[in-house]
């Protein structure tokens, strides 16, 4: 398949010798606007991310500050300590815990990607009987309410005798079987699928490619997007769980970060600021690990149709 | 058998055979040689939440216990999240048979006891050093009984009481002693006019404010006693929410709305924080801010009155006021109890440790929170650090003395097999009178149907 | 497109054909093993307890349809849940997709550092939910927070938000725009795969922007957009962790916050009532399935799928 160079958006052309009286207009016309695009960008940006801000600021306040009004943006003297206080907090061994959720939800992701992008290739694209009734099955298991079901859930781990440990966490993600996230990204996954061309397949069938490998060389590539976007969720959302690791885990050393915030409430009353501090530290690494995989989302992956 | 010579190792097989034999039979005798041969036991334990302070000092109190009962060990609490999922997890391993051995619980042991989720206590309790009967208070033993059978321990009570503003009083003139402030609801409603003042429609500060919605679980049952009501007759088992003294007793708060508040409570909700703690949506309590001037608090608020913020030094408590149909002062309390979940591997230590906790080991626990405990056999003159430091000796004695007299005047509560669905109807009820949604009687009535019929629906199933 | 296979070769399409059923059968046997061992037994423990009288401790006994007569006919809290949970889907669907669908537009254009950009807008939907819904209702305090003092400071009306029953829900609405990252960064993975080459082929005949967005961009997008908006129903009915931070159980101020989730949560765990919550969560499985299914059903008329295959 050969790939196209992307051009800009804007579909311009390059025009040689000296501007014409139009084209400056056109040139200026373009700054505007682009500066217009970033200005608009920014605003949301700050609105969307305020809170986010306030986070990871509020880390550094001391308690008076947190609930000062008016909203405390920069603190008179950020308290460093907090940070060093977090992480000498008995009750909160980040880094442990850290490994923890990191295991946990690589993990999760790792059977994620093998297991959805599986079933999501077959209700796309593979024809067999009662495909669209087990998609809908599928589907319908994202809709049952994750609080009722838990009970019968950990009976049956129970019964499994898997408890006590994180199997009951990873194992049934690489079955496709974690409620509430597998069904999901099966859907989606499906529906990428389903926007690439039935040409392709076909050609590769002409060439005498079995399924296997019209999945595995052909189709897979072409959904990386989809793909990232699967591992980003699956990882995140597996971080951030919660209810999952507090009922099948045996003891607080075995706790992800997550739980181990909890050790900042009281009864009544919170430390927020150290509070604020930890779930700093806990987002931390969800950040990094974004940032890292923005490279990996380069628009221009395009494929022509064989529609030439 | 007797085909071959007996073989010396033949007799020796018969022989340990025997011998273990004996050994077992003389163990399964005495006592004292089973609990010498006996494992060592550990005990799980949980509790729903706390400071990372407060459950690592459960570990401490547990040296001490082991060291007296050196073949059990408790094993590191597990110390919750202090949210919902308590309750769930709580459930959910009961429900599946491998529950902790034992633990501390933050809400009605009777409605658990009713459903079978835990165990009865009366026949370890009788054989117990600290636990026996006599040795708690009557109301506070009520709040985990039910048709006579024991099903938690109430480890503390903290009782209520009305909190105030000494400085506040003092700056405008009114007497700041515990004697003199209002024996009457009437009276309170006269002081709290002095503190009340709007801004347009926001409520910039406020004297007393009734039905404070964090604390009402525990507080409407002793503004319905306060009245000459009750809201639960464990006796007969009913509900009595829509009675005659219930009724008038929501209609006096109502007029009291109508007369101080501008008959508004959307307004007065989001002027402020009225509390004495922080609310989930990050508000900082108006108490400590100087812009309310009492507050109905329990106990415990002794350690976060003058928490970081604050803007007076000084602070009192007095008694509730008694209403126009009640005769008589009461109080009420929020207890931490202690339950022995069913299906608790190691029910009889687990009990050994509840039972040391209420005598000795809430000494301990206090030091660390204040919550009052309830057991006879803790000495009453213990008094929480944090009033010392700030108040001194002296003064934080006659406090303590103070809330547990409050204690011995509580009213029986907490012991409804359906405690939780019967306050979310009243909390329902009071919320729709107070934001002028439905009237008294009406409100009431509803509340009363729906508790006395899911009060016969369990009844009948248990 | 392939030629219609010749009677010749009739015999070797049902070969080809049964193989693809068999590949088919292969790639979903992890699901469907997930589905027999982990899945299936809850679900259907579920529904067999909506017709039991269950407290969870105790084995359940059977009382038919008791728990869904009880729930049409005496269960006051019912109507009040399900118009909070309408109220909140039918609103925060909608306004959620165009909201997401306009951020990935916005981030998928070529600007300078438009990584950056895309990675601010998901960082909201990483940090852990107890900061996010403290923090945004922190904002929306009625006297203090951020929201009202602008609005103040502009002669707008300043509302309760979270503490006047009439604007609960809207500005529960508002927070949960704040996660429309995530919806966005679906989105986005869509806008990558449409092939630039139809962009400048539109470009080329003359296309304006909204043109090109609506005839080529949004029907390439719209299998991502179905994606998009039934996940956006799914959510909304089963909303529950911020519901219960604003509202408690009891759904404050005045009910306003008593999601369908929290009632469920109500039932099931504080009123010892699993079998009633069972049948709740019945009743609710049902309800998204119904709006699914016309979701789908409809969506035959405007989703586009280029892989569309001739026979199913």
């Amino acid at each position: 398949m050969a790939r196209v160079t992307p051009t800009p958006v804007e579909g311009e052309r390059p025009i040689a010798g000296a501007p014409s009286r139009a084209v400056r207009k056109t040139n200026v016309r373009r700054l505007l606007v682009s500066l217009g695009r970033h200005l608009l960008l920014i605003a949301v940006a700050v609105v969307f991310m305020g809170p986010f801000y306030w986070m990871l600021i509020s880390g550094l306040k001391t308690m008076d500050e947190i609930f000062a009004t008016p909203i405390v943006w920069w603190p008179k003297h950020l308290q460093w300590s907090n940070i060093g206080d977090v992480l000498n907090y008995p009750g909160f061994p980040f880094l442990h815990y850290l490994w923890n959720s990191t295991f946990y939800s690589g993990s999760v992701t790792v059977g994620a990607l093998f297991s959805c992008s599986a079933a999501g290739y077959a209700f796309a694209r593979l024809r067999f009987p009662g495909r669209d009734l087990l998609f809908g099955i599928a589907l319908a298991t994202l809709m049952v309410p994750f609080i009722v079901i838990f009970i019968p859930t950990y009976v049956l781990f129970k019964n499994l005798h898997m408890i006590g440990s994180y199997l009951p966490l990873i194992l049934p993600s690489f079955v496709a079987g974690k409620v509430g996230t597998s069904g999901l990204f099966i859907f989606m996954l499906r529906q990428f699928f389903m926007g690439l061309p039935w040409e392709l397949t076909e050609a590769a069938k002409v060439d005498g490619a079995g399924e296997w490998r019209i999945f595995w060389q052909i189709m897979l590539p072409l959904v990386r997007s989809a793909l990232i976007v699967v591992a980003i969720f699956s990882f995140v959302w597996t971080w951030q769980e919660f209810l999952g690791p507090l009922i099948y885990l045996p003891d607080a050393s075995q706790y992800p970060l997550t739980l181990g915030l909890f050790a900042f409430r009281a009864q009544r009353t919170t430390d927020w600021p150290l509070l604020m501090a930890a779930a700093s530290l806990t987002t931390v690494p969800l950040v990094v690990l974004f940032f890292l995989t923005q490279k990996y989302f380069v628009k221009g992956i395009t494929m022509t149709g064989l529609k030439g | 058998m007797f085909q071959q010579p007996i073989s010396r190792g033949r007799v020796f097989q018969l022989g340990g055979a025997l011998a273990a034999a004996g050994a077992l039979a003389a163990a399964g005798h005495t006592d004292a040689i089973a609990s010498m041969l006996s494992d060592e036991v550990t005990v799980t334990f949980w509790t729903p939440g706390g400071s990372a302070r407060y459950c690592q000092n459960f570990s401490n109190i547990a040296r001490d216990f082991h060291k007296l009962h050196p073949n059990i060990t408790i094993g590191k609490t597990t110390c919750g999240t202090g949210q919902q999922d308590f309750l769930t997890v709580l459930l959910a391993k009961i429900a599946a048979g491998n529950p902790p051995d034992a633990t501390i619980y933050w809400d009605s042991p009777v409605t658990l006891g009713v459903r079978g989720a835990v165990m009865q206590l009366d026949p370890m309790m009788a054989v117990s050093q600290y636990s026996q009967a006599k040795y708690w208070p009557p109301s506070a033993l009520a709040s985990c009984q039910f048709r006579g059978k024991t099903w938690g321990l109430p480890l503390t009570g903290s009782p209520y009481a009305i909190w105030f503003n000494q400085d506040l009083f003092a700056k405008k003139g009114i007497p700041t002693s515990r004697e003199k402030f209002p024996k009457t609801w009437d009276e309170l409603r006269k002081l709290s006019k002095e503190f009340t003042y709007w801004k347009g429609d926001t409520l910039v500060s406020a004297g007393f404010l009734p039905m404070n919605p964090p604390e009402l679980p525990a507080t409407i049952f002793v503004w319905s006693a306060l009245n000459g009501g009750t809201i639960y007759d464990a006796d007969h088992q009913k509900y009595t929410i829509d009675s005659d003294q219930n009724v008038a007793m929501m209609q006096y708060m109502l007029d009291w709305l109508n007369e101080e508040y501008k008959g508004n409570r959307t307004a007065v909700d989001t002027s402020a924080n009225w509390t004495g703690y922080a609310d989930a949506k990050g508000r900082a309590p108006a108490f400590q801010a100087g812009k309310l001037a009492m507050l109905e608090q329990g106990f415990w608020f002794v350690g976060d009155v003058l928490s970081a913020g604050v803007t007076f030094k000084h602070y009192e408590v007095a008694q509730y006021p008694v209403g126009p149909g009640g005769k008589k002062t009461v109080s009420g309390f929020w207890p931490n109890w202690a339950v022995i979940p069913q299906g608790s591997q190691h029910p009889q230590e687990g009990f050994k440790w509840l039972d040391y906790l209420a005598g000795v080991g809430v000494e301990k626990w206090f030091a660390v929170t204040p919550d009052l405990p309830t057991n006879r056999n803790v000495p009453a003159s213990l008094v929480p650090a944090v009033a010392v430091q700030q108040r001194g000796q002296a003064y934080a004695a006659n406090l303590t003395r103070f809330f547990h007299h409050q204690l011995d005047i509580s009213i029986p509560m907490w012991n409804s097999p359906i405690q939780g669905f019967a306050f979310d109807q009243i909390n329902k009820a009071v919320n729709n009178i107070m934001h002028k949604v439905a009237k008294p009687k009406d409100a009431l009535a509803a509340a009363q149907r729906a508790s006395q019929n899911e009060l016969q629906r369990v009844l009948h199933s248990a | 497109m392939a030629v219609m296979a010749q009677p010749m070769k009739r015999r070797r399409w049902s070969v080809m054909r049964r193989r693809e059923a068999i590949a088919g059968y292969l790639f979903i046997l992890p699901w469907l093993i997930g589905l027999i061992v982990f899945t299936a037994y809850p679900i259907l423990a579920t529904v067999y307890f909506s017709f039991t009288d269950y407290n969870i401790i105790q084995p359940p006994h059977w009382v038919g349809l008791s728990n869904y007569t009880t729930m049409f006919t005496a269960d006051t809290d019912f109507w009040n849940g399900v118009g909070n949970s309408l109220y909140y889907a039918l609103i925060s669907v909608p306004l959620g997709l165009a909201f997401s669908l306009g951020l990935a537009l916005v981030l998928n254009l070529r600007a300078r550092g438009v990584g950056v950009y895309r990675a601010l807008f998901y960082l909201p939907a990483l940090a852990p939910s107890i900061v996010a819904t403290v923090v945004f209702l922190m904002l929306l305090d009625p006297q203090n927070g951020l929201v009202n003092v602008l609005l103040r400071a502009v002669g707008l009306p300043a509302p309760g938000w979270f503490e006047d029953p009439s604007w609960s829900k809207p500005a529960l609405i508002i927070l949960s725009l704040w996660g429309a990252g995530t919806a966005a960064l679906i989105f986005l993975a869509g806008l990558q795969e449409i092939p630039q080459a139809l962009i400048e082929a539109a470009t080329i005949d003359g296309a304006g922007a909204w043109s090109r967005f609506w005839n080529v961009t949004l029907p390439l997008l719209s299998p991502v957009v179905l994606f998009n908006l039934v996940m956006g129903v799914i959510w909304s009915f089963q909303v529950f962790d911020q519901a219960i931070t604003v509202g408690g159980t009891t759904g404050d101020p005045l009910g306003s916050t008593l999601m369908f989730m929290v009632m469920i949560y109500n039932n099931a765990f504080r009123y010892f009532s699993m079998g009633y919550a069972s049948a709740l969560s019945v009743v609710l499985v049902l309800a998204i399935l119904v709006v699914t299914a016309v979701i789908f059903r409809t969506s035959r008329l405007w989703v586009f799928y280029e892989g569309q295959q001739r026979d199913a």
